[in-house]
């Protein structure tokens, strides 16, 4: 792989692996620093590339390996605050949307913040990223059984805080 | 979409059974805004996906610091080619400057020394080493004379030392 594939072909992955840094430190700064880790490791292993299937699951895979060394030597066993951290509601929404959506947005970012890590980093490659099991499987490194169980898991617990918001009006 | 079939989608989701292309074709509808009352906390849980995909990494320069620390041996390369043709080129200024000066002090003051010790004319030259020779050998002639002296002194005292030997 030359510079200019690397440029057009991995690079432009830079967004999904940011976020899924970004659910592991809960930090901006950190995140991207493991993304820029990410590619230098990245390009210094480009000869086995074409050893690997599917380059952007390997990506993945190395930007959560490189976030849980961070973390460890953080010593941070849990990510920071909800408030300072992953906060959806910044610039993505028009003030329009984000007046009506604000509340249940925020609920929804604590739900999603709350899961076990596992459940979390599993609904987020699932339902925001939209990968596929085995490309699931392969980031995790679990097996489809375990990423199935922690994507039900995950998807009903959000469920079951949903369903109180409404039965109790919380 | 009719209500019966997102009914049916969604309970597929939540035993995750939906494939990839369901699970779009959920989010595409709860991004429509025509969604039933009973819906509306599933739809929030939806458009929270949609909009977690919009978060990026916000830094204009990220992609050109990847670039350059992925580059480090070329641009190395380039650098001590651009170096080295720096120093070459110093070092060409330097010799022409020698050079030019050189050329300028020879045509301005034309090698004395060689010039005062070369005669064109044979006959002038044998004139002038006659001179020399000339000069040596009447500082040889100066020099015999004072040896006769030394000479005399010597025949003296050779002839003192023979006298007491003939008594």
């Amino acid at each position: 792989m030359n510079q200019e594939a690397f440029q057009n072909r991995v690079l432009p992955a830079k967004n999904k692996l940011f976020r899924f840094a970004l659910k592991f430190l809960g930090n901006e700064e950190e995140a991207k620093d493991v993304v820029q880790e990410v590619f230098i490791r990245v390009w210094n292993g480009r000869d086995q590339m074409h050893e690997v299937q599917n380059w952007e699951a390997w990506c993945m895979r190395i930007t959560r390996n490189l976030s849980l060394d961070r973390i460890r030597s953080l010593t941070r066993k849990q990510t920071q605050p909800i408030e300072s951290s992953f906060d959806v509601r910044q610039e993505t929404l028009t003030p329009h949307e984000s007046t009506e959506a604000h509340e249940d947005m925020q609920r929804i970012t604590q739900f999603i913040a709350a899961l076990p890590e596992k459940q979390r980093q599993i609904i987020h490659l699932r339902d925001v990223e939209g990968y596929s099991y085995n490309e699931i499987c392969e980031i995790m490194e679990l097996d489809m059984n375990q990423v199935k169980v922690n994507l039900f898991r995950a998807r009903n617990a959000v469920r079951e805080k949903l369903t109180k918001i409404n039965a109790y009006g919380l | 979409m009719d209500s019966k079939k997102i009914e049916e989608l969604l309970n597929k989701y939540w035993n995750c059974e939906t494939s990839l292309e369901e699970e779009q074709q959920l989010k595409e509808y709860f991004k429509s805004g025509e969604i039933p009352e009973q819906l509306k906390d599933t739809a929030a849980l939806f458009q929270y996906f949609d909009v977690s995909k919009k978060k990026s990494l916000n830094d204009i320069g990220f992609d050109n610091s990847i670039l350059n620390s992925v580059a480090p041996k070329k641009g190395k390369i380039v650098k001590l080619v651009y170096n080295s043709m720096r120093i070459a080129a110093g070092i060409a200024v330097l010799v022409a400057a020698v050079w030019f000066v050189r050329q300028e002090l020879r045509k301005s003051d034309p090698p004395s020394a060689t010039v005062e010790d070369t005669y064109d004319d044979p006959k002038l030259a044998f004139e002038e080493t006659k001179k020399a020779l000339m000069m040596i050998s009447k500082s040889f002639g100066k020099a015999e004379e004072q040896a006769r002296k030394l000479n005399m002194f010597n025949e003296a005292q050779e002839g003192i030392n023979k006298t007491p030997e003939k008594k």
